[in-house]
C-alpha cells in the first residue's frame, strides 16, 4: 500500500473537520476501550496484570528464539504438508501468490482479512495477473466496495456511519434500502455466500504459526476466514516471520489475551488451527495448502533496539485507547496500520523519510502502553524514533535553530533569567499571538502570562525578609 | 542465496533482542476455574455457552437428542452432517433416514447443519471440532442452524487443558488432522457502528444438545 | 482506577524522612507561576520540611528530549546535575520534570564519566511533590480546611500518572482536606493535548483534544479542577480563557496550600 504518512498533519486537519468521522470513531474507540478492560480484567486487577506479564514474557522469549522458531515451523508445516515459502519483500510475496494461482489455475480468490496483504497490496497484484479479488471481512468488503482503506486494526470502518454504508450497499450493490444493521449484514451474506462457493483460491493472513506442530492460526468471528480457508481448493496464507511462536501452551495464551484485549470476548467465535491440506481420509478442505513467510522489513527492525515493536499482536488496543487516534481517526496516519503501533513501525518498515510527522503525532500520555496486551513500550520508541529523526537532519530548520537557541540559553542561570525578564516585558505589549512556529499555539488558547517577579525572586525576597527578622532583637 | 537463507541470515547475525526474558515457568490459564468437578464443569460450560449466543438443550436421553434434532431440523430434506458413526448417538441414522431426511456432507442450500464435538470447553462454553473421516467442515459453517451433540464426558475445563490432553494421548494430533476449530457461539459481526449483529458468514444459530451425566444430574 | 504503572526505574528510594529538600521549582512554575512555588514551600514548611532552593537551576530539558534534541537537552539537564549536585532530596511540583529527571536522566548520562554518578544519584532522590508527601513521609493527612465545602476534580497529568504512578497520593491528600469532597469523572484520565511542542507542532489535532478536554470539564460541573503538571493547566487554561469560559485549572500545590493556610487548629 502506498505510504501517504508524511501528509499526517493536513489530513489529521480534514478529519478533525469531519463530523461524521468524529463521532463513529470517537463510539467505536469508546466501545473498544470500554470492552477490553472489562474482559482483560474480568477476574481483578492482578489477574489482568499477571495475564499482560504472561503475554509479554511469551512474545519476548519468542522473538528471542526467532531464526529457531522460524526453522522448526518451517519443518513441521512442510512435514504436515503445507508447502512454506519465503518472502523477502512486498515484490517477492506477490510474485509467489501469482505463480501459486497461475499453478492452479486460479482466478477468482476470497480473501479474509490480513493487514500484511495490505502492506504488500497483494490485491493488486492479483488483479494485474487477471484474478478476480473479493475482500469477505464485512468490514474489509465494504472498504472494497467503496475503494477506501481501512482506518483500524480490527475494526476497518470506525470511521464509517451506518447510513454511509446503507448508502454504500445501496449504491453498489441495490441493496434494497434499510437502516438495520442485521439487514444489511444478511444482504452481504447472501452476495458473497455464492463467491464463496465459486472461487478457486482462498488467501488470508495469520495470527499465529505454532513451531511445535507446524499449525497456522487463526481468529475470527464473522466465519469468512473459515470458508476462506475451507471450500477453495488452494489455500494460501500470508504471515509476518514475528508471528511464530514456539509451544501450544504459549498459543493457547495469546489466542485467548488477543480477543480480550481486540473485542472485549475471552474467545472468538472461531479459533482455528491449520495444519495442512484435507487428509486423504477427509472428505473436504483444500487440496493445496501455502504459508508465505513474509518479511518487508521485519528483520530490520529485529536487530535493532526497536525490536519490542515485533512483539505486537495486533489487537489494536493502542488504537483505541490512543487519544490523537481518537480525533484523527486512522487515514491520516497514512498507511496500514494506524494509531500508537502504526506511528513506530509505519517510519521503520518504510523509512523515516517517508513517515516524519509520525513519531511527532503523539503527546506521548502513555496510555497505548498501558493497555498493551504484551507491554510494548510505544513512549519511549517514539522518542527514539524522534531522536533519529533529528541526527538524520530531518527536522526543520527553524526547529533545529530555536532549540540551539533554548538550550545555550536555558543551559545558563544567568541567560535563562534575562529570559524570563524579557519574555516578562514582552508579554506587556499585548501580543495577539506567539511568533514563528509557535503560532499555532494561540489559534487554541491565549498566551502564557510571564510573570513580573519569577519565583526566585520571591524566593529571595522572603529569605531577607527572615533574615532580618531573626537579627530583629 | 535463497530469500530464507537471507532472512535467516539477517536474524542471526547480531545479538538477539530479550536475552533476559524467560519464558513462563507457569503457564497460568486465562480463566481459573475453581471446582473442576464434572459437575461444575458441565454447570459451567452450560452457562457459557448461553452467554455465547448458543441455545443449550439438556436432554434426558439420546432417543430424546434425537427428537430434539429431528423437531430442529424441521420439514427440511436434507441435513448437512458428520457422518453419523461420529456422532455420539446410536440410532440417529436410521431415525433420520426414517424422517426421510436426506444426509449431505457438503450442501450449500441446506439450512441446517448436525455434527458432534471433540471437546466441549466450559470456560468459554466452546466446541471443539476437528476435521477427520466422516467430519464435513462445511457442516459446522454453510448452514444457517448448526446443532451440536456433545456427550457429557467430553466436558473439559478450558483450551489449555485440551491442548495438555492431547499432548499426552495424541502428539501427533496436528500432523493427523489438516483442521482444529474450537466454535464459541454462533458467527456475529460488529462492523456496522459497532452493532453487535448474530449471523454473519457462518451459522446465526446453535444449538448445543447436551447428553445427559453418566454419574447423574 | 487506570494506571497499572507503578514507576519501576527506582523501586527501593531512600527515605527522605528528616532530610532538607532542594526544591526544583521547574522553569514553568518559576517564570509562569511563582505564587504556585510559594505554594509548594509553605505546605512542605507545614510539614516540618527544611526547604532550600538552589540557585543555579533552570530547566530539566524536557522540552528539548521531547522534540529529539538529545544534545541539546543534555546540555540543559548538565545545568540541573550541577544546581542539585548536592542536595539530599529533590522535590518537584511536576510529574513530568520529575520523570524526566527519574527515567531520562540514567539513560541521557549512562555512559558520561563526568556526570553519570550524579545522574544516577539525583534520579533515585528526585520525587514529584504528592508522592513526597504521600509516600516519602507517610503522610496523608495535612490536617487542612478549605475555606469552604468545594467539589474537586482531578485532572491527571499523564507522565505523572502513567510514569510515576501518581494517581492515588494526590487524591489522598486532598480528600483528607475538610470541606473537599472529590468527584471522579472518566475523562480525567484522557490527554489533554499539550504534549509539549506537540502543542504547537500539530496544533490542530492538540486543539480538538483540548476542546474534549473542555467539553468533559464543563460537564464535571465541579467546583475545582486540580491537576499536578502546570503545563497541563496552561494549556487547558489558555483554552479555557480563549473560549471565554469561567472554569479554570489550579494546581494541586495551590489547593493544598490554601487548606494549610485555613488549617485546623492543633488540640
Amino acid at each position: 500500500m502506498q505510504n501517504r504518512s508524511n501528509d499526517f498533519i493536513p489530513a489529521a486537519q480534514v478529519a478533525i473537520h469531519d463530523a461524521d468521522l468524529q463521532r463513529a470513531v470517537s463510539f467505536g474507540t469508546n466501545a473498544g476501550y470500554t470492552r477490553r478492560r472489562a474482559a482483560m480484567f474480568a477476574a481483578g486487577e492482578a489477574h489482568g496484570q499477571a495475564l499482560r506479564r504472561q503475554a509479554a514474557a511469551i512474545r519476548r522469549n519468542c522473538l528471542n528464539r526467532l531464526p529457531e522458531l522460524l526453522a522448526e515451523a518451517e519443518a513441521n508445516m512442510t512435514a504436515n504438508g503445507i508447502r512454506v515459502l519465503w518472502a523477502i519483500d512486498a515484490e517477492e510475496a506477490n510474485r509467489q501468490v501469482v505463480e501459486i494461482a497461475r499453478r492452479h489455475d486460479a482466478r477468482a480468490v476470497v480473501k479474509s482479512k490480513s493487514m500484511v496483504t495490505e502492506e504488500i497490496g497483494l490485491n493488486h497484484a492479483l488483479e494485474a495477473a487477471g484474478c478476480v479479488v473479493l475482500e469477505t471481512d464485512l468490514g474489509e468488503y465494504i472498504v472494497q466496495l467503496g475503494g477506501e482503506t481501512p482506518s483500524h486494526i480490527v475494526v476497518p470502518i470506525v470511521h464509517k456511519t451506518r447510513e454511509s454504508i446503507r448508502d454504500l450497499l445501496i449504491d453498489r450493490l441495490s441493496m434494497p434500502p434499510t437502516d438495520d444493521a442485521e439487514e444489511m449484514a444478511r444482504f452481504v451474506r447472501e452476495t458473497l455466500r455464492r463467491d464463496f462457493l465459486a472461487a478457486d483460491m482462498g488467501v488470508s493472513g495469520g495470527n499465529f504459526i505454532i513451531a511445535e506442530t507446524g499449525s497456522l492460526c487463526l481468529v475470527s468471528n464473522e466465519g469468512n476466514a473459515r470458508l476462506v480457508t475451507s471450500l477453495p481448493r488452494v489455500h494460501v496464507a500470508l504471515v509476518g516471520i514475528e508471528k511464530v511462536v514456539a509451544t501450544v501452551e504459549d498459543y493457547a495464551t495469546l489466542t485467548q489475551v488477543l480477543p480480550r484485549s481486540a473485542t472485549g470476548q475471552a474467545m472468538t467465535v472461531y479459533t482455528h488451527l491449520i495444519n495442512g491440506p484435507r487428509r486423504a481420509n477427509e472428505p473436504d478442505g483444500p487440496e493445496h495448502v501455502y504459508v508465505i513467510l513474509v518479511d518487508n522489513g521485519r528483520s530490520g527492525i529485529y536487530a535493532t533496539t526497536y525490536a519490542e515493536a515485533l512483539a505486537c499482536i495486533r489487537c489494536g488496543a493502542c488504537l483505541n485507547g490512543c487519544p490523537v487516534y481518537q480525533v484523527t481517526g486512522g487515514h491520516a496516519y497514512g498507511w496500514v496500520y494506524p494509531g500508537p503501533i502504526g506511528a513506530v513501525v509505519t517510519p521503520l518498515l518504510t523509512g523515516l523519510e517517508n513517515a516524519s510527522p509520525l513519531p511527532y503525532a503523539s503527546t506521548l500520555c502513555g496510555m497505548c502502553k498501558e493497555v498493551c496486551p504484551v507491554d510494548i513500550d510505544l513512549p519511549r520508541m517514539l522518542l527514539d524514533l524522534r531522536a533519529d529523526l533529528v541526527a538524520m537532519g530531518r527536522s526543520e530548520a527553524v526547529w533545529t535553530v530555536g532549540m540551539k537557541a533554548w538550550a545555550g540559553g536555558v543551559g545558563s542561570p544567568a541567560t535563562y533569567q534575562l529570559g524570563g525578564r524579557m519574555a516578562a516585558l514582552a508579554g506587556k505589549v499585548v501580543i495577539g499571538s506567539l511568533p514563528g512556529p509557535l503560532k499555532g499555539w494561540t489559534v487554541y488558547r491565549t498566551p502564557p502570562r510571564f510573570a513580573k517577579k519569577p519565583f526566585r525572586r520571591l524566593w529571595a525576597e522572603r529569605q531577607s525578609r527572615r533574615e532580618e527578622r531573626d537579627e530583629q532583637p | 542465496m535463497s530469500s530464507r537463507e537471507r532472512i535467516l541470515e539477517r536474524l542471526r547475525q547480531r545479538e538477539r533482542p530479550f536475552p533476559e526474558v524467560a519464558a513462563p515457568a507457569v503457564y497460568r490459564p486465562m480463566v481459573e476455574i475453581a471446582d473442576t468437578s464434572p459437575a461444575a464443569l458441565r454447570a459451567r460450560f452450560i452457562g457459557e455457552a448461553q452467554k455465547a449466543a448458543c441455545a443449550v438443550h439438556e436432554v434426558a436421553s439420546p432417543e430424546a437428542a434425537i427428537d430434539l434434532i429431528l423437531a430442529l431440523v424441521g420439514r427440511e430434506a436434507t441435513l448437512s452432517a458428520w457422518d453419523p458413526a461420529q456422532i455420539p448417538l446410536p440410532g440417529l441414522a436410521s431415525a433420520l433416514e426414517l424422517a426421510n431426511v436426506t444426509l449431505v456432507g457438503q450442501d450449500a442450500g441446506a439450512r441446517v447443519g448436525l455434527t458432534g464435538v471433540d471437546a466441549a470447553l466450559a470456560a468459554t462454553g466452546s466446541l471443539v471440532l476437528m476435521s477427520g473421516p466422516g467430519r464435513y467442515r462445511a457442516a459446522s459453517l454453510l448452514p444457517t442452524v448448526h446443532i451440536a451433540v456433545v456427550a457429557a464426558g467430553q466436558i473439559m475445563a478450558d483450551l489449555e487443558s485440551w491442548l495438555a490432553a492431547q499432548k499426552v494421548t495424541a502428539p501427533d494430533l496436528m500432523r493427523r488432522f489438516s483442521n482444529v476449530v474450537v466454535v464459541t457461539g454462533p458467527s456475529r459481526t460488529a462492523d456496522i457502528a459497532m452493532q453487535l449483529v448474530m449471523g454473519m458468514h457462518g451459522p446465526r444459530e446453535l444449538h448445543v444438545v447436551l447428553l445427559p451425566s453418566v454419574e447423574g444430574p | 482506577m487506570g494506571s497499572n504503572g507503578r514507576d519501576s526505574v527506582i523501586d527501593d528510594r531512600p527515605s527522605p524522612r528528616g532530610k532538607r529538600v532542594s526544591l526544583f521549582v521547574t522553569c514553568m512554575v518559576d517564570m509562569l507561576y511563582p505564587e504556585t512555588g510559594m505554594a509548594v514551600v509553605d505546605v512542605l514548611e507545614h510539614l516540618g520540611v527544611a526547604v532550600d532552593f538552589p540557585p543555579g537551576q533552570t530547566c530539566c530539558g524536557q522540552p528539548g528530549f521531547n522534540a529529539g534534541y538529545r544534545r541539546e537537552a543534555k546540555q540543559v539537564a548538565t545545568q540541573f546535575l550541577k544546581a542539585f549536585q548536592d542536595a539530599e532530596v529533590i522535590v518537584a511540583p511536576s510529574g513530568s520534570c520529575a520523570a524526566m529527571v527519574r527515567h531520562e536522566y540514567p539513560r541521557l548520562f549512562a555512559d558520561d564519566p563526568l556526570w553519570g554518578d550524579t545522574a544516577r544519584r539525583l534520579a533515585a532522590i528526585t520525587w514529584e511533590l504528592t508522592e513526597f508527601i504521600v509516600e516519602g513521609l507517610g503522610i496523608t493527612d495535612l490536617r487542612g480546611r478549605l475555606p469552604a465545602p468545594q467539589t474537586i476534580a482531578f485532572h491527571d497529568a499523564c507522565h505523572g500518572l502513567r510514569l510515576l504512578g501518581l494517581g492515588q497520593a494526590g487524591r489522598a491528600l486532598v480528600d483528607k482536606l475538610e470541606n473537599a469532597a472529590v468527584v471522579e469523572w472518566e475523562p480525567g484520565e484522557i490527554c489533554c493535548g499539550f504534549g509539549g511542542l506537540f502543542s504547537v507542532k500539530m496544533a490542530d489535532v492538540s486543539g480538538a483534544m483540548l476542546h474534549k478536554k473542555i467539553d468533559a470539564i464543563e460537564q464535571a460541573g465541579a467546583d475545582v479542577i486540580v491537576t499536578g503538571d502546570v503545563s497541563c493547566l496552561t494549556h487547558i487554561n489558555g483554552g479555557l480563557e480563549k473560549q471565554g469560559k469561567p472554569a479554570r485549572v489550579i494546581h494541586i500545590a495551590d489547593l493544598l496550600a490554601e487548606g494549610v493556610r485555613h488549617a485546623k487548629p492543633v488540640e
